[in-house]
C-alpha cells in the first residue's frame, strides 16, 4: 500500500467516525444553520424595536420650576401642532412622511424642588431628560433671545435619544420662527444660508460586518476544528484504541495526516456552512436591508472569496489543534491544552480586525493575523497585491506543515501514550536522550517556520531607512545571523544530542566537488541574470521595490566594501547553507527521499527571501546548493559556490562600471530595462554552470559511512 | 538462553524450526523519576521464545511486564538493547516486526462508532490488504470466530464478551505468527476469561508463538510452556514449570513464585 493509500483508508475511517458523533453533527451543522438565524433575527429586531420605541416613546422631562413646565409645554404643543399639520399636507404613503419625527406632546413634565435634585435623577436615571429655561418668559419679541439647558445622560441610549428629541422641538421652533420672520420681509432660506453644503458617504459599504464578520468566522472555524482534533487525538487515547493502532504497521506520520485532513475537511465545511448561513440570513431574512442602513452590505461574490480565504486559515487552525491536542491524553486535558491557544490566536485576530490594520509589513506574516487581514481586505473590497496573497498562503502553509510535523512527533510519543509509562521529562531529560546522527525531521521543520517571522521583523527592523547608511544592517546582520541561523540551532543539536559533524555535513570534500563549487559559483549569475530578465518580461516589477532596492545600494556604497563584502555576502553564504543545506536538509533527509528533502530545503530558502521576485532564483539556487551538498556529502562547497554567488552580486552593485565589459545592466537607471546578456557571455556561463553540475554529478555517497553503529540510518543515504 | 545467532539470520518462516521468534538482547528502559533521577522499570532482560512455544511473562505489580511488551510490540523505544520478531528488528525495521504481530490486552478499545464488520475490515487496510481483501479477510474472521450475529453492530452497543470476540479478530487480521498478550484475561468474567484461554489454545495449535503475561497463576500453570519471572525489572528465574519445580523444590507455582522473588529481594537487601 503506497502513503496515498494509507492516508485515504484513515481519512475514510476517521470521517466516518467522527460524522457518526452526534456533537460533531450539532456543532458543525445544527449549530449554524438554527442558530444564526435566530440570533440574527434576535438580535437585529430586538435592536430597531429598542431604536423605535425609543424614538416613539411618551417622554417624562424634567423641570426645576412650574413656569418652566409652562413654557416647555407650551412650546411642545406649538411643535406638536406645526408636525401634524405637516403630516397632513404629505401623503402618509411618502418616505417624507415616515420620515416625521413623533410629536412629543404626549409628553409627562414631572416638576423638581431645585436645579439640583433634576440633575441627580437625571445621574440616577430616574429621569431621562430635564430642561432648564434661563429666564421665566418664552420669545416675545424679535431681539430676544431665551436660552435652556437640556441635561440628559448622553452616553446612553435612552438619555441621548430624550435629550435630542428635546432639542429638536426647539430647533423646529427656531425653523418656524425663522421661516415665518423670513416671509415676512419677502425673503426665503437663500438670504441667511446662500450655501448648503452635503455630504456623500463613500465609505466601504460593509464596514460592521466586513470588520466583525471575519474575526465570527474564524472562531466558528476554530469551533469547527476544536471537536474533531480533541476526538481523533486525546479521545483515541482515552478510550484506549490508540495502542491497537500503533502496532499496526503504518507509519505515524501517515495516521497523522489522514487525521488532520478529516480535521480539515470538518471546519472548511463548519465554516462554509456558517458563512451560508450568515449570507442566506442577511437576503432571505430581509437583514440587507437594515444591514445596509446601518452601513453595509455584502455581495454574494464576496463570501465565495472569504470562504476560499478561510481553507488556508482552517488548514492552519487544524494543524495546530491537532498538535496541541496530540499532547493530550485525555479529553479534559485536551480542552484546557485549547482554551488558551483559542486567546492566543485571538490576539493576532483581533488586532488584524482593528480599523486602523492593513495587510502590509509584519502583518504580513503574521499567523492568523495575516488570514484575517486578507478576509477582511477582501471583504472591504481593497485591491490586495500579488505577492502579498503569494507571501500570506505561503507563510500559512509554512506554519501548518511545521504543525502537522510536530503532531506527528508528540502523537507517537510514548509519554502521550501511555500515561503510566513516562512522562514528557524523557524528551528534554538528556539522560534519557539516545545520541543520533540527524534531527528529526519535525525539529528542523518547527524550527525554520519559527525562524520565518523572525528573521522578517529583523529583515524590517534593520533595513536602512532613505539617507541612512546601511552600518545598522551591517551590524544586525553580523550579530543576528549567526545566533538565529548557527548558534541556537547548535545549542539545541548539543542539547538533544545530535551529531553536529553529520548534520551539517562537515567534511572535507574531495577535490572534484570543490572545482565543481567553484565553477558553479563563477557562473551562476548567468543563469540568474536569464531568469531575471525572463521573470520581468511576465511579472514585471513594482516602482517600490525598485526604489527600495535602490536606496539600499545607495546605502551599501556609502560603508567599507570589505565590509559589505565580508557581512553581507560571505557571512550570508555560510549562515544559510549551515541551516538550509545542514540543520534543515538533513533533518528532512531523515524522513524523506533525495528529491523530495532537497526541493523542500530549497522552497524554505526562496519563502526566506520574502520577496516573490526572489523566490524563483532563490529557490533555483537552492536546488543547485541542496544538489552540490548532498552529492558532495560535505557543507562546504555549497558555501563556496553560495560566496562566490553573493560576492559577485554584490560587487556588481558596489562597482557597476566593472559588469560593462560582461553585458550586464551597469547602473540603476538601466536596471528597470535588464536585458538578455550578449550571446559569448551566455553560452560561456552556462556552458561553465553545466560543466559544474556534470562534475557534481558524480555521488559521493559510501554505502559503507562507517558510524552505521548509531541508531539512526545514516542520512544522505536515500 | 537460546542461540542468538540464528535469531540474528533473516526471517524465513519455512526452514528453521527452531529458530527463536521473540527475542529480547538486554533490554533496558529507564523512566525519569519526579527528581530527574532515572529509574529502570526494565533492567538488561534477555530472553527468547522459540516457535510455536507459549511464554509466560510473571511478576508481581510494576515488575515491568506491560513494559517489556511494549517494547517488544514497538510501542515504546527502549533505551538500550533490541527486540526482535521474526528476525526484525523492532527500533530499524517497525514496520516489518509489526506486521508479524498481533497484539492483545484485556483493556484495548474499540471504536465506539464502527461496527464491529468496519473495524475489522479497517484494520485489515492498515495491515496493508487493499478493500476487496481487506472486506474478504473480515468476513472469513467472521465465520472463523462466530461474529456474524452481531458483526452489523456498532462496537459501543456490543457486550464485553462480544467486544472481546471482536478483539481477538482484530489481532488476527494479519495472521500474525507472533501473538503478544498483556494480561489478556484481566477484569474479564468467567465466560470470557474462557473464550481468551480458548483463543490461545487454539492459536497455539495452529503453530502461533504466543508471549503473554498474567496476573493468574493457574492460568499460566496450564498453558506455557516456559516461564520467564519478572521481578524489579530483572530475570529472576526461567524456565519450564518443572525446571522452576525442581529448582524450589515447591509443588505449586504460587509457592514457587513467592520462594524465588523472597529469595531475590533477600539477595538484594544481603548485596546492597
Amino acid at each position: 500500500m503506497t502513503f496515498r493509500h494509507r492516508v485515504q483508508t484513515i481519512y475514510r475511517k476517521e470521517l466516518i467516525d467522527i460524522l457518526r458523533d452526534r456533537r460533531t453533527l450539532i456543532a458543525m451543522i445544527v449549530v449554524p444553520i438554527v442558530l444564526y438565524p435566530l440570533l440574527m433575527l434576535g438580535s437585529v429586531q430586538a435592536v430597531s424595536y429598542q431604536h423605535e420605541s425609543l424614538e416613539e416613546a411618551a417622554l417624562t422631562i424634567g423641570v426645576a420650576s412650574p413656569q418652566h413646565g409652562f413654557m416647555l409645554s407650551q412650546l411642545i404643543s406649538e411643535d406638536a401642532k406645526a408636525l401634524k399639520r405637516k403630516a397632513e399636507e404629505l401623503d402618509p404613503a411618502s418616505d417624507e412622511a415616515k420620515a416625521l419625527p413623533a410629536p412629543l406632546d404626549g409628553a409627562k413634565i414631572q416638576l423638581f424642588r431645585s436645579v439640583e435634585q433634576l440633575q441627580a435623577a437625571i445621574r440616577e436615571r430616574s429621569l431621562p431628560v430635564g430642561v432648564v429655561f434661563e429666564g421665566d418668559a418664552l420669545v416675545d419679541a424679535v431681539d430676544e433671545r431665551v436660552a435652556a439647558k437640556v441635561y440628559a445622560d448622553y452616553e446612553e441610549p435612552r438619555g441621548s435619544t430624550a435629550g435630542r428629541r428635546v432639542q429638536d422641538v426647539i430647533a423646529r421652533t427656531n425653523e418656524h420662527i425663522r421661516h415665518a420672520r423670513l416671509e415676512s420681509l419677502g425673503l426665503n432660506q437663500n438670504f441667511i444660508e446662500p450655501y448648503v453644503a452635503e455630504s456623500v458617504d463613500l465609505s466601504a459599504p460593509s464596514s460592521i460586518l466586513g470588520e466583525v464578520l471575519p474575526l465570527i468566522l474564524i472562531l466558528m472555524t476554530i469551533t469547527g476544528a476544536i471537536y474533531p482534533a480533541i476526538d481523533l487525538t486525546a479521545g483515541e487515547r482515552e478510550r484506549g484504541t490508540l495502542e491497537s493502532l500503533m502496532v499496526c504497521p503504518v507509519p505515524i506520520i501517515d495516521l497523522i495526516v489522514g487525521k488532520f485532513l478529516v480535521i480539515t475537511t470538518v471546519a472548511i465545511v463548519g465554516a462554509a456552512l456558517n458563512l451560508s448561513s450568515v449570507t442566506a440570513t442577511v437576503y432571505f431574512g430581509g437583514f440587507d436591508e437594515i444591514i445596509a442602513s446601518t452601513g453595509g452590505a455584502i455581495p454574494i461574490a464576496k463570501m465565495l472569496f472569504i470562504l476560499l480565504a478561510l481553507i488556508p486559515f482552517a488548514v492552519l487552525m487544524s494543524a495546530i489543534m491537532i498538535a496541541v491536542c496530540s499532547y493530550a491524553r485525555t479529553f479534559k486535558e485536551a480542552q484546557n491544552y485549547v482554551t488558551p491557544v483559542i486567546l492566543a490566536v485571538l490576539i493576532p485576530g483581533g488586532i488584524a480586525a482593528l480599523p486602523a490594520t492593513r495587510l502590509e509589513g509584519v502583518m504580513l506574516v503574521m499567523p492568523v493575523g495575516n488570514m484575517v487581514l486578507l478576509a477582511k481586505e477582501l471583504l472591504l473590497g481593497a485591491m490586495v497585491p500579488a505577492w502579498h496573497i503569494m507571501i500570506v498562503l505561503m507563510s500559512t502553509t509554512l506554519y501548518a506543515g511545521a504543525a502537522v510535523a510536530v503532531a506527528a512527533k508528540t502523537f507517537g510519543h510514548e509519554s502521550v501514550v501511555f500515561s503510566d509509562a513516562a512522562s514528557w521529562k524523557t524528551a528534554f531529560s538528556r539522560a534519557l536522550i539516545r545520541p543520533a546522527l540527524t534531527p528529526p525531521m519535525s525539529l528542523s521543520l518547527l524550527v525554520t517556520a519559527v525562524w520565518f517571522p523572525l528573521w522578517f521583523y529583523v529583515q524590517s527592523a534593520l533595513s536602512p531607512e532613505p539617507g541612512e547608511t546601511a552600518v545598522s544592517l551591517l551590524r544586525g546582520t553580523a550579530w543576528l545571523m549567526p545566533l538565529l541561523f548557527v548558534i541556537l540551532p547548535v545549542a539545541m543539536l548539543v542539547y538533544w544530542k545530535i551529531d553536529l559533524v553529520n548534520t551539517f555535513s562537515l567534511r572535507a570534500p574531495s577535490l572534484r566537488y570543490v572545482l565543481a563549487a567553484l565553477l558553479l559559483g563563477m557562473s551562476a549569475w548567468v543563469p540568474a541574470h536569464e531568469l531575471n530578465v525572463l521573470q520581468h518580461s511576465v511579472i514585471g516589477i513594482p516602482e517600490s521595490f525598485l526604489r527600495s532596492a535602490a536606496q539600499l545600494v545607495e546605502a551599501m556604497r556609502r560603508l567599507p566594501p570589505a565590509a559589505v563584502i565580508v557581512i553581507l555576502a560571505v557571512l550570508p553564504a555560510c549562515c544559510e547553507e549551515l541551516l538550509f543545506r545542514g540543520f534543515l536538509l538533513s533533518g528532512l533527509a531523515s524522513a524523506l527521499r533525495k528529491w523530495p528533502a532537497i526541493l523542500i530545503s530549497a522552497a524554505f530558502f526562496a519563502v526566506f527571501h520574502f520577496f516573490l521576485f526572489k523566490f524563483v532564483i532563490a529557490g533555483t539556487l537552492g536546488i543547485v546548493l541542496g544538489y552540490l551538498c548532498w552529492q558532495s556529502r560535505s557543507i562546504i562547497p555549497a558555501i563556496l559556490t553560495h560566496a562566490i554567488h553573493n560576492t559577485i552580486g554584490v560587487a556588481t552593485v558596489l562597482w557597476p562600471t566593472w559588469t560593462r565589459w560582461l553585458g550586464m545592466a551597469s547602473d540603476e537607471a538601466a536596471s528597470t530595462q535588464i536585458t538578455h546578456l550578449p550571446a559569448h557571455v551566455l553560452l560561456l556561463g552556462v556552458g561553465v554552470f553545466v560543466a559544474g553540475l556534470i562534475i557534481a554529478s558524480k555521488d559521493a555517497r559510501t554505502r559503507a559511512a562507517g558510524v552505521g553503529a548509531l541508531i539512526k540510518p545514516v542520512p544522505f543515504t536515500g | 538462553m537460546s542461540d542468538k545467532n540464528r535469531a540474528d539470520t533473516a526471517f524465513t518462516r519455512y526452514n528453521a524450526p527452531a529458530m527463536d521468534m521473540v527475542v529480547a538482547e538486554n533490554l533496558v528502559k529507564a523512566f525519569p523519576n519526579p527528581d530527574w533521577r532515572e529509574k529502570r522499570a526494565v533492567d538488561a532482560l534477555s530472553f527468547s521464545v522459540g516457535e510455536g512455544q507459549i511464554y509466560g511473562l510473571l511478576g508481581p505489580n510494576g515488575a515491568g511486564k506491560t513494559t517489556t511488551l511494549r517494547m517488544l510490540s514497538g510501542l515504546i523505544a527502549p533505551t538500550s538493547g533490541a527486540a526482535r520478531l521474526a528476525g526484525f528488528d523492532v527500533a530499524t525495521q517497525p514496520n516489518e516486526a509489526k506486521r508479524v504481530l498481533g497484539f492483545l490486552t484485556a483493556n484495548t478499545g474499540l471504536y465506539q462508532r464502527l461496527s464491529a464488520r468496519e473495524l475489522v475490515v479497517y484494520f485489515s487496510q492498515l495491515h496493508g490488504l487493499d478493500r476487496a481483501a481487506a472486506v474478504r479477510r473480515a468476513e472469513a474472521l467472521i465465520a472463523q470466530l462466530g461474529l456474524a450475529e452481531f458483526a452489523q453492530l456498532r462496537c459501543g452497543a456490543l457486550s464485553t464478551g462480544q467486544k472481546q470476540r471482536v478483539n481477538i479478530a482484530r489481532a488476527l487480521v494479519a495472521d500474525p505468527p507472533i501473538l503478544i498478550m498483556d494480561e489478556p484475561t484481566l477484569g474479564l468474567d468467567v465466560l470470557s476469561n474462557r473464550l481468551i484461554l480458548d483463543f490461545i489454545k487454539a492459536q497455539r495449535d495452529a503453530g502461533k508463538t504466543i508471549i503473554l503475561s498474567t496476573h493468574y497463576l493457574d492460568e499460566a500453570e496450564s498453558m506455557c510452556d516456559n516461564i520467564g519471572l519478572l521481578h524489579d525489572g530483572r530475570l529472576v528465574a526461567e524456565g519450564t514449570i518443572e525446571a522452576l519445580r525442581e529448582q524450589t523444590s515447591e509443588e505449586r507455582l504460587t509457592s514457587i513464585f513467592l520462594k524465588l522473588i523472597d529469595a531475590e529481594t533477600h539477595a538484594g537487601v544481603s548485596a546492597a
